[in-house]
């Protein structure tokens, strides 16, 4: 009887190793070595060529981190970014959903692929691709506004961002859509009959019941966003060799990369986990504010 | 509905996906560790520099174009020591973060490629062999231009050991095009004040064309410009290091190009290497390019349509006559630490940079220009280039190259360096600043990444 007790315990365990043993190995060894690492610092013994040696350093790489203003300048940027984006996207993403779900649209098949396309673009070739379509002397699309004589500078300093908020917009939003497209297909029709009976039109049902009802999906998608967001990384980097106005700090990920490239590895350890951490509180802040809001 | 009557299993999935965005964090900050002393990176004693016996096999990072065929060469030479070359993608794409990552981990190749100005990192990092003892490089020192030889001994003259052989140079100079320049009637500025009236001739008489471009993302073309003003930017006096980036020859550079910018005679809106570049050299828009030896062949390549049209002549001068020039780039090859056959490797770097043949075949294959002194008797940089209207063009970077500074010191976080240089050059471009507060800026940085090295800097 016990041993067949023990044995059961066990079970869940065995079902669960091919996930766990490569997340260990591959998420959690990594994070905790970096977590380690940031705790260290470099010391040299007999001058500049002498002896490299690391030296517990406790929390002062995180003072680093957290004193160096453009680290902080990219977390600005990063969440003005989501404070703009992050809404608009969805939106558009959960507009689309309720069109495909409505009855009017045909070639559902059709669109419901097309728009989920740019997802299965590789992140790097999108940014380039559009990279091409903003540059102001590559661009067909710049020369044709400079025809009627609109000039738009898509790399400038100020535009910028929001062109990487464009190549985001495009790459994610029907990737969203078909989250909340598949919760709204999972919505029994006998809930729109009863709708229906009770008098409600195409718009009452989409604003008072899909829309209600696909909340927990709009809720990931929002959570999938912001730690999409915070790791902005792919557009910056490859937006930095056609544009003059992304520096090696543009976002936090870069400014990452950009110490450990500089082999300052226990800084740039720093960095990620405050990072790590940043995106923890905002992704929870974000849940627990928007179950809150649910039960009142 | 709320979240709760759905959850459990998505909340467990947000928390394992907030999870993988840590772990996206922490893995975007690249390999290796914090440990310094590694058993792979204790160098072996600068006297010791034995034979290996036996048959010995080397392995080889290298980007330039080609290596392999004179990696080959050898290899039908010396049957006793093999040479295996990998080619990798240049140094700061991507290379050297391989090779310290493989340092760290104990599994670094024998010889990699390595710039001047990343030498001094990758001694700071324990990263380097000392070859000063090894037979094969006795009697290198007069067989490579002087200032080279001045970087792989850290200006030492080998009393604080020879670091790597150096490979290729890029003593620079000016592209210009000769039909353009004749069409307005622009004669070939000889000064820096000639260029300025050069390029405001231009603009008058070509309202969309520029002089040249300013590369915010090549801060060594920069370097270049101050390398040759005679500006330095980094002292070191025993332990000490002084950063003077910011310095009278510095800021009299960037009090210059900022008068170009301001009066919109260089196009900022273009990135060095970059597809609208080429096209603006195409169209005739951008129509000169201070730039390195080797930048002959990017130019053949990239403005294919405008093929006799360049040409070339010296870098204009500060002071009318003075001979002077910048380098951009060039490489050496290294020994890299933890390397079991140093004789061996130091013999086939030898070989590589100065052998006859080899230098043929990087020339011929890669480009490269020479930084062993015999190479610039190869026949290949005495013929007329075609592409530039038939000019010898290589006899004006022989000239450049005996008017480059040997005295420049590179500083040991250059990475750093470079990279705050063209994000202060992105906020002066965006319209904030100038560039000599931008070299004050780029000054106070360095100064604080050579601390966070642990290294001393002089107030």
């Amino acid at each position: 009887m016990s041993v067949r007790h023990r044995r059961r315990r066990w079970d869940p365990w065995l079902f669960l190793a091919p996930f766990l043993i490569p997340f260990t190995l591959f998420t959690l060894a990594p994070v905790g070595y970096a977590a380690y690492q940031s705790l260290f610092a470099t010391r040299r013994v007999g001058g500049t060529f002498g002896r490299r040696t690391t030296v517990f350093a406790g929390l002062s790489q995180y003072r680093e981190v957290l004193t160096d203003p453009e680290f902080l300048r990219s977390l600005g940027r990063v969440l003005l970014f989501g404070v703009v984006q992050i809404p608009l996207m969805l939106l558009l993403a959960l507009l689309l959903a309720l069109l495909l779900d409505s009855a009017v649209v045909r070639l559902k098949r059709f669109f419901r692929i097309a728009y989920f396309v740019p997802y299965g673009i590789p992140g790097v070739i999108a940014a380039l691709m559009w990279g091409f379509l903003y540059d102001p002397r590559l661009s067909p699309v710049v020369d044709l506004l400079g025809r009627i004589g609109i000039r738009p500078d898509f790399l400038g300093a100020d535009t910028i961002l929001w062109s990487m908020a464009n190549v985001v917009t495009w790459t994610y939003t029907g990737y969203n859509m078909l989250i909340i497209y598949a919760a709204l297909q999972a919505i029994p029709a006998d809930i729109y009959e009863a709708a229906r009976t009770d008098g409600a039109g195409g718009t009452t049902i989409a604003w008072r019941i899909k829309v209600p009802i696909v909340r927990p999906a709009l809720i990931l998608t929002g959570v999938f966003s912001i730690i999409g967001t915070l790791q902005l990384f792919t557009e910056p980097q490859v937006f930095r060799a056609i544009s003059t106005s992304v520096t090696s700090t543009y976002t936090p990920n870069l400014a990452a990369y950009s110490l450990a490239s500089a082999n300052n590895y226990s800084e740039a350890a720093a960095m990620s986990v405050t990072l790590a951490l940043a995106t923890f509180v905002l992704s929870f802040g974000f849940l627990k504010l928007s179950s809150r809001k649910a039960r009142s | 509905m709320s979240l709760r009557t759905i959850s459990p299993a998505p909340r467990r999935l947000l928390g394992a996906l907030a999870c993988l965005a840590l772990a996206a964090a922490v893995t975007a900050c690249g390999g290796g560790g914090g440990e310094g002393a590694a058993p792979a990176e204790q160098q072996p004693p600068a006297a010791a520099c034995p034979k290996s016996s036996g048959k010995v096999n080397l392995t080889f990072w290298s980007w330039v174009p080609g290596v392999e065929k004179a990696v080959e060469e050898w290899n039908r030479q010396n049957p006793d020591i093999q040479v295996t070359v990998k080619t990798t993608p240049a140094g700061n794409a991507g290379t050297y973060q391989n090779m310290y990552n493989a340092l760290k981990a104990g599994n670094a190749p024998d010889l990699g490629q390595v710039e001047f100005d990343s030498l001094a990192s990758f001694r700071l990092q324990e990263g380097l062999t000392d070859i000063a003892a090894c037979e094969p490089v006795k009697q290198a020192a007069g067989l490579f231009a002087p200032w080279t030889w001045s970087q792989v001994t850290f200006g030492s003259g080998g009393k604080d050991g020879v670091w790597a052989i150096p490979q290729d140079t890029g003593p620079m100079a000016l592209y210009y095009r000769k039909d353009l320049f004749d069409k307005h009637g622009i004669a070939v500025p000889k000064t820096w004040e000639e260029y300025y009236q050069a390029a405001r001739k231009l603009k008058s008489a070509d309202p969309d064309a520029f002089i040249t471009h300013f590369s915010q993302t090549d801060p060594n073309w920069f370097t270049g410009l101050l390398w040759q003003s005679g500006a330095k930017l980094f002292a070191q006096q025993g332990d000490q290091w002084s950063v003077t980036v910011d310095n009278p020859d510095s800021r009299k550079v960037a009090d210059y190009w900022q008068k170009m910018i301001d009066e919109k005679l260089v196009a900022t809106d273009l990135q060095g290497f970059s597809p609208a570049l080429y096209k603006a050299w195409n169209s005739g828009d951008v129509v000169t390019w201070i730039s390195a030896a080797w930048g002959y062949s990017t130019i053949r390549d990239n403005a294919k349509s405008t093929a006799g049209k360049w040409a070339v002549a010296p870098m204009p001068q500060w002071s009318a006559g003075e001979g002077k020039a910048g380098n951009w780039g060039g490489s050496t090859t290294a020994v890299l630490a933890g390397s079991k056959h140093p004789y061996e490797a130091a013999k086939f770097a030898m070989w590589l940079n100065s052998d006859p043949k080899s230098l043929e075949i990087l020339n011929r294959e890669g480009g490269l220009y020479p930084a062993a002194t015999a190479g610039l008797d190869l026949p290949a940089l005495k013929a007329p280039v075609d592409f530039y209207g038939g000019q010898q063009i290589f006899d004006v970077f022989a000239e450049a190259s005996k008017g480059v500074d040997t005295a420049w010191t590179w500083g040991p976080t250059m990475v750093d360096t470079y990279r705050f240089m063209s994000d202060a050059f992105a906020g002066v471009l965006g319209g904030k600043g100038t560039l000599a507060q931008a070299l004050q800026d780029v000054d106070g940085k360095t100064a604080e990444s050579l601390r966070k090295q642990s290294l001393q800097v002089a107030e």
